[in-house]
């Protein structure tokens, strides 16, 4: 009873409702700008509600939280450039939709996916949060790695056109991604003994060098024309298609929750496998992946936010961050004299439930707010392009600096966008290179464990595979993917057979 | 959009006191040398808005993050030396000459104040085979190569621990496994991945008095009020009084040329600071140590870890270059 | 060229935004080659990074993956050169055109001088050149239009979130502590 009590707290105090409010709300542009990332803005308010209670100050942040993960599909769709790495699977299908001026329909299906996933990621918070938690951490080096290859696997699904083209970007990813010291030996890596390198190469600077400079320039072709007119006629999808998609989404919420949890993982990576997932067992979609399927939007946007609730359930039940977000949130929570730790579902459940109850309300209103004002979202693809170019392009400049605060950065961005020019030209698929980007320290410093600990020696490595469960089951399922569902199979038999 | 924005204003406004002649005029930057979340992060948040308040000028805190710290450090060494941008950092930077990272340490600035030093704790797994710090010893001994120890990149906190365990109790073989920080670490250690890790007591001690982990002992001449009966390591073998206390450290530091009044006025500031209750509860809560010293306190105190540090790395054969060829000396000498 | 729609963007979103797929593209042979010899390059220094030292070196997944790269740019390139050129393309209409070339020199300027300038003055001059160039308005609209967007851009990521971008010429910092002066003036 007392569960459900501290569960209302939020709903009963119009104070901390508006501010669950006001946080989705910001939350939702924060997103969609390219370069401000959620993880920033929570690590601003830390100094900002420094003085506040922590109720509020809570309340605050998951609201900024749930409508950022949201908010990044917004300029993913309009615009083809993600607002954060959750999104990059979404422009995908996003796009298309909008080129044919089906934007509005789009962003209702997100919308309303966002939040069925949302609330799946929440339910399993509340309801099975320990059990997670427990399978999260036998997760070991070998696992993760063996989930990084699955990852790169995904390079399959994501390659439109030639798949060597695209096995070549995901292994620019992994390089890039390597680039800068070594975070385990400090050992310098492509650093070309400059100093400017040693920091590495920041992924949401290459993010947003591929997809918003690159796509400013292309645009740059068809100045002239017309933008494309938005039919924004329904907004909410109907009942049918969300029954339609309900299966889909409920695997794809799974997905997320799970990739969520995981310590290391977050909801980038929940996104594309999920998409990668929504590619294989949809036989008959209406309109091909790629060319704006539905159930391209479908999978990513209820994988990332389901990833929100998944993401809180190691920091609730143990104090160790899912992501990012969390991870600072960890930092807030202590600051504001709690000891966030297995203690604190114990010490003070209290929390715990007012968590949970600020994520149901921040969930709502990420619905409300992404069903509104899309008419307006809207009017900026329809702004003249001689305005909207030069726009993306500043906004991308500030935003690969916001990121971690480095000219360097800014130049690793523009270098990326005009290779990213020539790579669309060319028949290089983009996405392949931010996934490798993404997966490149997942698969690296893990491997490495995993080497280490059997001491440089591969058959104790595989004997380790073949004997832990979990890993068996990841090793299998790598097997599985690449046999039956990346073409290299019926690939490389027609080329083998054909051409020599 | 404008609520938000006349809000936000607002609220910078409220945090920032009258606008004097003197110093500052101008808001002040604080580069923290880790990332948000982190523990630097969490304490130099903490700490900088009462010392906003006393200095009447706001300090806007940006993390600089990678390679070990030395990117924010050379952005700070190549600023202006007027006091309007502020290193926020921890100890790492006194090992970077030897350990072949960079050619600058704080050597080149001034420490505004050192605010608290924390204490190092071994913590194992709970399937261990070994409950206390003698008992690991021995079952190392006994099993050589089969121990898995959680570190965090040469001259890290555990490397140094371990490199002090070795010193002190002859070379042990143990696996060890590299993470990129302690949190991560330590979620291994829970799940299985390594046996033992060296970390800072207040990041494994929520974790340890959920029995989800369990501490060996703790790296300290005594035993820690925080954590009651476990023993500390100088308690099981004496030859450890040589290295101890040590631990890991959080500071503020200016550029070497800044002007004395601006640095006194900093210190103050921050000495201030540092005493205000809520800090001192957020400090101790967590097992931190409070120091809050400036000045030529301060340099003897960096200096003799300094030295401590860069040699035990030095003897357990760690080290890239030897410290002799940047003038540390050996302490004792 | 009446075979190819000349918006060359076909509405997906990752593909080729031009082309036939058996046609060889002016210039795609030369950035072919180019990839096949960044790729070398980058193996040669994965392998300096550790050698062949152990399988948990800092090195194994750099020199796995540029060895990849390598692998992939070689194919690509021999698929390349065996296709033949598309001749109603041309490398000046079709890839690069002025307009292209126009803003890849106006973004590498703004880069040069972002640090000295200031982050204030260069992007105004940025904005108000690539406005004016590409929509041809008169000036008040022009001056209109990117200094509000520029005002904008600066209270959002300056003020709210703290970005704090090269200053330059312009005393930001000064500005930014008169303005929350005033506004301390005025609350009190």
């Amino acid at each position: 009873m007392t569960a459900l009590m501290d569960f209302l707290t939020v709903l009963t105090q119009p104070q901390l409702l508006l501010l669950v409010g006001l946080g989705t709300f910001a939350g939702v542009y924060v997103g969609a700008i390219p370069g401000l990332s959620v993880t920033m803005a929570v690590s601003i308010l830390i100094s900002f509600t420094f003085s506040w209670d922590v109720h509020p100050a809570i309340a605050l942040m998951i609201g900024i939280y749930m409508g950022g993960v949201y908010g990044g599909s917004r300029t993913a769709i309009l615009l083809n450039i993600p607002g954060a790495p959750s999104a990059i699977a979404t422009a995908l299908d996003g796009y298309p939709m909008a080129q044919r001026g089906e934007a509005g329909t789009a962003i209702g299906v997100t919308t309303v996916m966002s939040f069925i996933g949302g609330f799946i990621g929440i339910g399993v918070l509340a309801l099975a949060a320990p059990f997670v938690s427990d399978f999260a951490l036998k997760f070991q080096p070998r696992d993760y790695m063996l989930l990084a290859i699955l990852g790169i696997l995904l390079v399959g699904s994501l390659s439109q056109g030639s798949l060597v083209k695209g096995i070549f970007a995901g292994a620019l990813g992994i390089a890039i991604g390597a680039v800068g010291r070594d975070p385990l030996t400090f050992a310098e890596r492509f650093t070309f003994d400059l100093r400017l390198m040693e920091g590495g190469i920041s992924f949401i600077a290459v993010m947003i060098g591929m997809f918003g400079v690159s796509e400013a320039l292309l645009q740059l072709h068809h100045v002239d024309k017309d933008a494309v007119r938005q039919k924004i006629t329904r907004i909410v999808p109907s009942l049918a298609t969300v029954k339609k998609h309900l299966p889909l989404s409920l695997q794809t919420s799974s997905i997320g929750v799970v990739i969520g949890a995981l310590p290391g993982t977050g909801g980038d990576i929940a996104a594309l496998m999920a998409y990668d997932h929504a590619k294989r067992v949809t036989k008959n979609p209406e309109v091909p992946f790629g060319k704006g399927a539905m159930e391209g939007l479908v999978a990513p946007e209820t994988a990332n936010n389901a990833a929100v609730g998944g993401a809180f359930i190691p920091m609730m039940t143990l104090g160790i961050p899912g992501d990012a977000v969390t991870a600072i949130m960890i930092g807030a929570l202590f600051i504001h004299g709690l000891n966030p730790g297995p203690m604190l579902m114990i010490d003070q459940p209290d929390m715990f439930w007012f968590i949970v109850g600020c994520l149901v309300a921040a969930n709502f209103f990420m619905l409300l707010f992404g069903l509104t004002g899309i008419r307006l979202f809207t009017k900026i693809v329809e702004m003249p392009r001689s305005v909207l170019i030069p726009l993306i392009m500043l906004l991308s400049i500030v935003g690969a600096f916001a990121v971690n605060n480095s000219i360097s950065d800014v130049y690793w961005m523009l270098g990326f966008g005009i290779f990213g020019y020539f790579m669309r030209h060319y028949g290089y698929p983009l996405g392949p290179v931010i996934l490798g980007v993404i997966l490149s320290r997942l698969l690296d410093d893990n491997w490495r464990r995993a080497i280490i600990s059997e001491r440089e020696d591969l058959g104790r490595f595989f004997e380790g595979v073949v004997t832990s469960p979990l890993s068996l089951v990841l090793f299998v399922a790598v097997i599985l993917v690449f046999v039956s569902q990346t073409p290299v199979w019926r690939w490389g038999k027609s080329k083998l057979f054909k051409e020599s | 959009m404008k609520r938000i924005l006349f809000g936000a204003v607002a609220a910078l406004a409220l945090t920032a006191g009258f606008a004097a002649a003197e110093y500052p005029e101008k808001e002040i930057q604080g580069i923290i040398q880790w990332g948000a979340g982190g523990s630097t992060d969490t304490v130099m948040r903490s700490v900088t808005p009462h010392a906003e308040e006393i200095l009447g000028g706001s300090v806007v805190m940006q993390n600089m993050t990678g390679a070990v710290g030395a990117i924010a450090l050379n952005y700070v060494a190549e600023a202006d030396a007027d006091g309007y941008t502020l290193l926020m950092g921890a100890e790492n930077p006194m090992l970077y000459k030897v350990m072949g990272l960079g050619d600058r340490d704080y050597g080149e600035f001034i420490p505004v104040s050192l605010l608290a030093r924390g204490t190092p704790l071994l913590v194992a797994n709970n399937d261990a085979p070994f409950d206390t710090y003698a008992e690991m010893i021995a079952y190392i001994k006994a099993n050589p190569g089969e121990v898995r120890f959680g570190s965090t990149g040469p001259g890290g906190l555990p490397s140094v621990v371990t490199a002090m365990i070795n010193a002190v109790e002859g070379e042990l073989d143990v696996i060890a496994v590299p993470y990129d920080g302690d949190g991560p670490a330590l979620t291994g250690l829970q799940g299985g991945a390594i046996d033992v890790m060296p970390a800072v007591l207040g990041a494994a001690i929520e974790a340890v008095r959920a029995g989800n982990m369990k501490a060996l002992a703790v790296v300290d001449l005594t035993e820690n009020d925080k954590l009651p009966g476990v023993q500390s390591v100088a308690a099981v073998s004496p030859g450890y009084a040589t290295y101890l206390p040590w631990g890991p450290f959080f500071g503020v530091f200016v550029k070497k040329g800044t002007p004395d009044d601006v640095v006194a006025k900093l210190s103050a500031a921050y000495a201030e600071a540092a005493k205000n209750a809520e800090f001192i509860e957020l400090m101790e809560g967590r097992g931190f140590t409070l120091m809050g010293i400036s000045g030529a306190e301060a340099d003897a105190f960096l200096s003799k870890w300094q030295q401590g540090t860069a040699w035990l790395l030095q003897d357990a054969g760690l080290t890239k270059a030897s410290p002799e060829e940047f003038g540390i000396a050996r302490p004792g000498q | 060229m009446q075979k190819i729609d000349p918006d060359h963007h076909d509405g997906t979103s990752d593909a080729t935004p031009g082309g036939e797929a058996d046609k060889r593209r002016p210039g795609e042979l030369a950035f072919a080659l180019f990839l096949l010899g960044a790729s070398a390059i980058l193996l040669w220094n994965a392998y300096g990074i550790a050698g062949f030292e152990a399988l948990s070196s800092p090195g194994a997944i750099p020199m796995a993956t540029t060895a990849v790269m390598v692998v992939t740019a070689a194919m690509v390139a021999l698929k390349t050169l065996r296709m033949p050129l598309d001749s109603t393309e041309t490398l000046r209409r079709d890839i690069l055109p002025l307009t292209v070339i126009v803003f890849a020199v106006l973004l590498v300027a703004y880069g040069l001088f972002l640090r000295t300038l200031g982050f204030l003055p260069v992007s105004a001059i940025f904005l108000i050149v690539a406005v004016k160039y590409l929509g041809r308005r008169s000036w008040g609209w022009t001056l209109g239009v990117s200094l509000a967007a520029l005002a904008i851009t600066w209270l959002i990521f300056r003020i709210v979130f703290s970005v704090l971008m090269p200053a330059g010429i312009v005393p930001e910092a000064e500005m930014v502590q008169a303005l929350r002066s005033l506004f301390q003036g005025g609350a009190q």
